[in-house]
């Protein structure tokens, strides 16, 4: 069997009520593994990371980084970050996301993945959602069930901000700098 | 006192952020009033009509003065409901302004609550998380106000009971405001509520702010001398 590398298998963001603001999926790639991810089995995957959240809250007094959340399986990994404002970022990690490339970055052999791998993305992704609220369209009360008028949709419909999560969930590979 | 210094970074950039506020609240609150004063109009204008048009379909047949005596008794009469239009039965110019002040205010409110959630969201990043109301007032005091005002807070006063009250001895938004000492009282009272005015905006930052931190609270400005100013923070259900 070929050598595989880890690589985000999804990306959920939620938002300060326990609602869903976006979820993005990213397939995994190379013979053998091209089968879709079910947005279905993910979206209890971030349900479940919840309580995890909620549980150790009153612990952590210092920082955003939640670091692993669970490990469902060999293959899966949750990791968590929350901003000041309540804001979850949860990346599931599917650790043979990929086929190892021999050349380019990430090539080095992952022995297992470090909390501190992470971090970049999670950075990227909270500049992406600061970026978002700058945006004079967006209106955070119109994502916020407690406070949303109507039946409209809560999810985050911002394409740029759609765009930016998909370029971070491809553009990641453990031991990445800076996204 | 000569000319107040600066804030200490000095440079051309920083000091051109920290004085686009004071002029966009310059431009903002008298573009708020005159919004405000349309709708106002425009309602009135309408709210008319339809009283007319009901007068028109209900009693067809009528002389004009008699219209105008019935007209309370036409928007009695309105069953789908047109609130009945006490600023020109009533004829109340106080009222008209009671009316207008407080358009005005949940204008200001409103875009200020839009600009502290984007603050928040930005200028939080980075910092230790709230774990109490205190620590978000906190943060509110120490952190925004000077990225906002550039200074802190004077004095944080609270109840514990979830009333918080912040005074800001020059705030900076009303410190260029001027007053005709030597015209008596009645100037000073004139001048200070027109001033509130310019402490909306700032008040709808704070609830923003505080919001995007989990807090719902009502904000209450007030200033009783001029470049000072105190804002009440409660939050919800908070008695007192």
């Amino acid at each position: 069997m070929d050598s595989r590398t880890p690589s985000i298998a999804c990306i959920g963001v939620i938002g300060r009520s326990n609602n869903p603001l976006h979820i993005s999926l990213f397939a995994a790639s190379g013979p053998g593994y091209e089968s879709e991810r079910n947005k279905l089995e993910y979206s209890f995957m971030l349900n479940s990371c919840l309580d995890i959240f909620e549980a150790r809250m009153p612990a952590k007094t210092v920082g955003h980084d939640f670091g692993l959340l669970h490990a469902l399986d060999e293959r899966t990994a949750m990791y968590g970050w929350v901003t000041n404002t309540g804001v979850k970022l949860v990346i599931v990690v599917d650790m043979e996301g990929r086929p190892a490339s021999t050349t380019g970055p990430g090539k080095a052999a992952v022995l297992g993945l470090k909390d501190r791998d992470l971090t970049p993305a999670f950075q990227a992704l909270q500049t992406a959602y600061i970026h978002l609220l700058r945006n004079p369209f967006y209106t955070p009360d119109d994502h916020d069930p407690r406070r949303a008028k109507g039946a409209a949709s809560l999810q985050i419909n911002s394409p740029r901000f759609t765009k930016e999560v998909e370029r971070i969930g491809n553009a990641w590979y453990p031991g990445i700098i800076s996204l | 006192m000569s000319r107040p210094v600066p804030s200490p970074p000095a440079q051309p950039d920083s000091l051109l952020a920290a004085s686009t506020l004071d002029f966009l609240l310059i431009e903002l609150v008298p573009l708020a009033q005159r919004i405000a004063e349309q709708h106002a109009a425009r309602d009135r204008a309408q709210r008319e009509d339809y009283a007319r048009s009901q007068i028109f379909h209900d009693q067809p047949v009528q002389t004009p003065s008699a219209a105008a005596a019935s007209k309370p008794a036409a928007d009695t009469l309105s069953v789908g409901g047109a609130p009945t239009d006490n600023t020109t039965a009533a004829g109340g110019a106080g009222d008209v302004e009671e009316e207008n002040r407080d358009a005005v205010f949940w204008r200001l409110d409103g875009m200020g609550y839009r600009v502290g959630q984007g603050l928040v969201e930005r200028f939080s990043a980075g910092r230790p998380r709230p774990q109490t109301p205190l620590d978000s007032i906190k943060f509110v005091c120490k952190d925004l106000w000077p990225l906002l005002f550039r200074k802190q807070i004077d004095n944080l006063k609270t109840n514990h009971r979830g009333v918080f009250v912040l005074t800001d001895q020059r705030f900076q938004p009303i410190s260029r405001v001027s007053v005709d000492r030597k015209a008596g009282v009645k100037a000073g009272e004139d001048t200070l509520s027109r001033a509130q005015a310019y402490l909306y905006f700032p008040c709808g930052i704070i609830r923003g702010a505080l919001a995007g931190l989990g807090m719902d609270v009502t904000v209450h400005a007030d200033s009783s001398e001029i470049p000072a100013a105190t804002f009440q923070i409660k939050t919800r259900g908070a008695k007192a």
